[in-house]
Parts: structure tokens; C-alpha cells; sequence
């Protein structure tokens, strides 16, 4: 929920409580008013009437008039505490039936020794046509109020937070890879103020921790990869030489290995760093099925030599995007895996749809957890020229591009799958 | 014809142009950027191989103020760096190549050959070696003036070596030199042992002397010898 909506909404659900609250109690108090105004012009008639019976010991009256009518009946048994009671009662009008409010004073009066009850009635139809309208004139005033308020409120807040609004639409702008610093309106609110400058200080810092980490990400690799090129390009020199030994050769091609192992190393573990840090960018839309066959294509030397059998079915491309780069690492980490792990006479599998793209292949069963094969330096076979990152970096390709790949084992046969993250609904629905 | 070598790392400077010499190029070495810069001013080379990290200098700098003066000299980047935008814009200055250490003196060596080719004969030259001779242009190889037919991958070895004959090569830069090198596989090793039979056997066929040596535990040479 937007903040102007919640704060609209909690503004006018308060502000219908307090108006219903104010309604009632402007309402009960004007009907306290009538009550009490009418309650004591019925006790100014009482004194009239007990002074008349005072004075003649005797009532009559033709109860003809509705109002201000007094009637008289003699009780016997009356209550213990006599007293005077003001009711409400409904009386129906002689002439069209139609019942009217009334007042009534009721008391207990003795005339000529026998105790009567008294009841002084007044019609209450003027007040409460009064209450009524006072109390509508009431509702259309406070509603017109409220209306108002609201209205201007929305405004106002609208106004007011609309730096807030300017600058989350900045920083959704924001690109850290970009290298331009984040620009922020000023406002004459201190507190956006405020909020706009540790913004802008964060960005500043992050991208700062952005280049530096990137520039040590190049360093490392310079620093790296210089003694390793020295090393290797000795080792090279070195058996050009025609006076060394086995046992010297033997050494040698260690030390050669092992340092081809190092420098493979340390490219994987730059790239896994770089894709971490999406320095890789311009996302484009890759036909992985199609990049897949021309690898398995390129690789056919190998696939004969290991007498491993190719099987393609594209039913459909299976595109994504991600960039250029990354599709060929991913493609080619994926086919070597297949190509390694298979067996004399095996065979890969290609097969692909709009939704999916699977490479399975046929080989030993895995000594791991499955779970665990994406994992650094999770190695499977234990031949030195494996550093055991390229299922790592084909794992955190897919991450950092909105792809998922899963891995199955059914019968003898290694399954990867690929498929996008985020399936389409139209996709699904073309099936 | 002269080969400058740019690299602040002075034993593989020394390495490079050893081997360079032993190719038959005159080649001279730079440490420093302004000492590069003051020796392209002063000679011409034929190819300069420049490291992109110098102690004074950007190497992207030295191959644009050589582009300005002869903008016919080859150039090969190399640099520790694997990053695309780096040989994108190295090839947008006009340089040839792009190298990414470390890397194999053999490679190297092929490029520079490959790229000596192109610039001087506009590609359009022979490479002879006894009764071996192939035409790059056409990827056609003739053995005693009979044509061969080789399949792609051993039509690339066979350039290979003969851009490093009597040179000592690894079975692993034999490899990625075919197949490029995220090539990680053990099994490649096989799969050029059997390039290398079919080439040797398809040679001989046609009348080819043995020229393949294997050398134990390291690799092969292209030897007359």
C-alpha cells in the first residue's frame, strides 16, 4: 500500500469515529436541552394544577384538547413511594391515527380525600421535528467538513511528500555499474534533506567499494597471472633442452601441470567473482539450443574419440537472455562436464523446448550428494587437470540471469536442466 | 624483420624474445612505457607485443601513438587481464591480437607468425617446409604437389607445428590451440594423440618424411631431424 493511501485511509477512518462520536453527542445534547426545557414547563403546570385543587378540591376537565391534556383517574392501590415520573409515551392522534411522541408527568395528587394519579402530557412533535433538523443540518456540515479536509489533506501530503517520491525515483534509477554518482533534488524539508544526503552517501560509498573491489578483482588477476605466464613460459624454455632426463621431465611436467592447474584456478575464481559483481552486462537474447549443438558440433573430434553418441532434439529454441560471454562459458562448462564424465560408447543427449533445454549424458554414478555438485571445488573425478569450479560457475551464471538448473540421475543417465526462473504464463499456455 | 617486446616482467620478456630469436625475428625488449614510447619513435618494427599494465603507462596509449606513426606494424596485446571490454577496445585501436597470460611461448609464436602473413602478402603466401606445402589462403596443403586432404582440426595442427618447428610442444597448448581454453578434459590429450597419428599416417601416405616427434612425458616437435 502506497503511504498516501495509508495514511488517507487511517486519516478518514479516524475522522469518521469522531464524527459519528461528535453526531451523537451534539445529538444527545440538544435532546437534553428539549427534555429539560419541556420537563419544567411540565412541573410549572403541575403547581398550576395543585394550586387550582388547592383552591376548589375539585378537577374537571374535558380531555377534548390532545395537548397539554390532564388527565385525572382515582387509584387504589398506588405505589409506596409516590413521587413525580416523566415518561415517554405514544398516543394515537383521533383523527388519522397517527401516533405522536408525547411527555408525560405522572404524580399522585389526593382530591377530596381519594387519592388520584395525575398525568400531565406535552406533545413533543415541534422538538423533535427540531431535533431533526438540527441534527441533519449537523450531518451535512460535519460530512461537507470532513469531505473538505480530506480532500485538502490528500493535497497537501501529496505536496509534501513529493521529494520523497523524486528521490525513490532516483534510486531506482541508480545503477552502481554505471560510474555516475546519484542525483538528488534538494528540499526545503529538513528531514528529506537529511534523507537525501546519507543517500547520496551511501551511494558514493558503495560504488567507491564497487571500483575498488573491482580494481582489486583486476589486480589480483594481473599479479597473478604475471608470475604464472613467467613460470610457464620458463617450463617451455626449459624443455627445449636437449639434455634432460626422464626423472627431469617428469618433473618438469609436474610443475608445468600444476601451474596450467593454478592459473585455471584462478580464472575460474576471478570469473565467479566477476559474474558475483554482474561485471558482466548487455543482456541479449541467446539461442542456447542453437549454441549448444554448434559446441557439441565443434567438439565432434572428442565425441568420436570417446565413441560418445550425439542425440539432438530441438523441438523448439530454447532462448535466453544473458550476456554473450556467459552463454559460450556456460554452454562450453556444460558440454566438457557431459564429455568428461561419460564413458567409452556413452552418449549426450540434447533436447530442448520453449520452456526447457536439457543435456543429459550417460556415465558412473556419482560418488556426492547430488545436492552438493554445484559446490566449489566439489570435484568428481580425481584427475589433476580438474579444479572443480565449472559446475560452480554454471551454477552462479544461472543465478545472476534468472535461470534455474536442476540436476537428476535416472538410470545410469545425468541430467542437467535449464530453464527459465521465471516461467511465463503465455509459454505454458502455448504447450 | 624486428619484433619490439613490451613487458615490465623482465624474465618473460627475456623468454619471449629468447624464443623470438630463435625464430629467426630481431628482437628487442622495453620495460617501462617511456621506454617503448621512445624506442617506437626511434625505429620501425614489423610487430610489437605489449602488455597492457605498465609501471608509467597504459598500454592502450603506446599502440595509438604507433597506430600514428606506422600504422602498418602489427600488434599483439597481452595481459593478464580476461576482461571483453579490454580486447574490444584493443581491437578497435587496431591492434591484431589479444593474448590473455599466461599463455604458451608456441602460441604466441603462431600468432605472430600468422599475423606476419597477413600483413606482409596480404595472406596471399606459401608455407614450405621440405615437401610440405600449404597455402593459408585456401586452407589447401600439397605433399610433393599432391593435394591432401586434412580435416579442420588437423589442418590447424598442422600450421601449428609448422609455426614452431623444432620446437618442443606440450600436449596442453597443442590442445588449446584446437580447441581453445576452457579445453579442460584429460581425454583431449587422447584426442590430439590421435590427430597427430591420422596427420603423421595422411603425411606419410603421400609421400611425407616422418617429421612428427614424440617427445616422452612433454609432448611433440615438428623436427627434420
Amino acid at each position: 500500500m502506497k503511504l498516501l493511501a495509508k495514511t488517507n485511509r487511517i486519516y478518514l477512518g479516524f475522522s469518521l469515529i469522531i464524527y459519528l462520536l461528535t453526531a451523537l453527542a451534539f445529538y444527545e445534547i440538544i435532546r437534553f436541552l428539549i427534555y429539560d426545557e419541556v420537563e419544567s414547563r411540565l412541573q410549572v403546570e403541575r403547581l398550576d394544577f395543585e394550586a387550582y385543587v388547592k383552591a376548589h378540591d375539585t378537577w374537571t376537565s374535558s380531555p377534548y384538547f390532545v395537548e397539554n391534556k390532564i388527565e385525572v383517574s382515582p387509584v387504589q392501590n398506588y405505589p409506596e413511594k409516590p413521587g413525580e415520573v416523566f415518561t415517554d409515551t405514544l398516543i394515537r392522534n383521533r383523527y388519522d391515527g397517527e401516533v405522536m411522541p408525547f411527555r408525560q408527568l405522572t404524580f399522585y395528587k389526593p382530591i377530596h380525600g381519594v387519592m388520584h394519579r395525575v398525568e400531565i402530557r406535552k406533545s413533543l412533535i415541534q422538538t423533535y421535528r427540531l431535533i431533526e433538523v438540527i441534527t441533519i443540518t449537523m450531518a451535512i456540515f460535519l460530512g461537507l467538513l470532513l469531505l473538505g479536509t480530506f480532500w485538502f489533506q490528500g493535497k497537501l501530503s501529496g505536496r509534501l511528500w513529493h521529494p520523497f517520491y523524486e528521490t525513490l525515483q532516483r534510486i531506482k534509477g541508480f545503477n552502481l555499474n554505471s560510474g555516475v554518482a546519484l542525483q538528488l533534488t534538494h528540499s526545503e524539508i529538513t528531514e528529506f534533506t537529511e534523507l537525501n544526503e546519507v543517500l547520496k552517501k551511501m551511494a558514493d560509498k558503495m560504488q567507491q567499494d564497487y571500483r575498488s573491489l573491482k580494481e582489486f578483482t583486476e589486480n589480483a588477476s594481473h599479479e597473478m597471472q604475471t608470475p604464472l605466464a613467467l613460470i610457464n613460459a620458463k617450463v617451455e624454455q626449459l624443455i627445449q633442452s636437449e639434455t634432460i632426463t626422464e626423472t627431469q621431465t617428469y618433473w618438469i611436467e609436474t610443475i608445468y601441470q600444476a601451474s596450467r592447474r593454478m592459473a585455471r584456478l584462478n580464472q575460474g575464481l576471478l570469473l565467479l567473482a566477476k559474474i558475483e559483481n554482474h561485471q558482466f552486462q548487455d543482456s541479449q537474447l541467446v539461442n542456447l539450443s542453437q549454441l549448444f549443438s554448434e559446441k557439441l558440433k565443434d567438439m565432434d573430434d572428442v565425441l568420436a574419440f570417446k565413441e560418445i553418441a550425439v542425440q539432438v532434439r530441438i523441438h523448439d529454441s530454447f532462448g535466453a537472455q544473458l550476456p554473450g560471454p556467459l552463454a559460450e562459458i556456460l554452454v562450453t562448462n556444460l558440454v566438457n562436464n557431459a564429455i568428461k564424465h561419460n564413458q567409452l560408447n556413452g552418449c549426450i543427449e540434447l533436447e530442448s523446448t520453449i520452456n526447457y533445454l536439457c543435456l543429459s549424458n550417460t556415465g558412473g554414478t556419482l560418488v556426492s550428494e547430488p545436492e552438493r555438485l554445484f559446490e566449489r571445488f566439489k570435484k568428481e573425478a580425481t584427475g589433476p587437470d580438474s579444479v572443480g569450479l565449472g559446475l560452480a560457475i554454471v551454477k552462479q551464471i544461472c543465478d545472476s540471469n534468472e535461470l534455474a538448473i536442476t540436476y537428476k540421475q535416472t538410470n545410469g543417465k545425468h541430467e542437467f536442466r535449464l530453464s527459465k526462473l521465471y516461467a511465463e504464463s503465455t509459454n505454458t499456455n502455448s504447450m | 624483420m624486428k619484433v619490439l617486446v613490451v613487458e615490465d616482467e623482465l624474465g618473460l620478456a627475456e623468454s619471449i624474445s629468447d624464443y623470438m630469436v630463435k625464430e629467426g625475428y630481431v628482437c628487442e625488449t622495453a620495460a617501462t612505457f617511456r621506454e617503448a614510447d621512445e624506442k617506437i619513435y626511434l625505429y620501425t618494427y614489423d610487430c610489437i607485443i605489449v602488455d597492457l599494465t605498465l609501471p608509467d603507462g597504459d598500454g592502450f596509449q603506446l599502440i595509438n601513438s604507433l597506430k600514428k606513426l606506422v600504422a602498418t606494424t602489427g600488434v599483439i596485446i597481452i595481459s593478464a587481464r580476461n576482461a571483453l571490454e579490454d580486447k574490444v577496445k584493443g581491437l578497435e585501436i587496431g591492434s591484431d591480437d589479444y593474448l590473455t597470460k599466461p599463455f604458451h611461448l608456441s602460441e604466441l609464436n603462431a600468432r605472430v607468425k600468422s599475423l606476419m602473413r597477413r600483413r606482409q602478402f596480404g595472406g596471399h603466401t606459401e608455407i614450405r617446409f621440405q615437401e610440405i606445402v600449404v597455402v593459408p589462403h585456401t586452407r589447401k596443403v600439397f605433399v610433393k604437389g599432391l593435394p591432401t586432404t586434412l580435416s579442420r582440426k588437423e589442418y590447424d595442427l598442422l600450421l601449428y607445428f609448422l609455426s614452431n618447428v623444432d620446437v618442443a610442444l606440450t600436449k596442453a597448448s597443442i590442445a588449446e590451440h584446437l580447441w581453445g581454453d576452457n579445453i579442460d578434459s584429460a581425454d583431449s590429450f587422447d584426442v590430439v594423440y590421435s590427430h597427430i597419428k591420422n596427420l603423421r599416417r595422411k603425411l606419410i601416405e603421400k609421400g611425407a618424411a616422418d617429421y612428427v616427434q614424440s617427445i616422452y612425458g612433454i609432448g611433440y616437435k615438428f623436427s627434420q631431424f
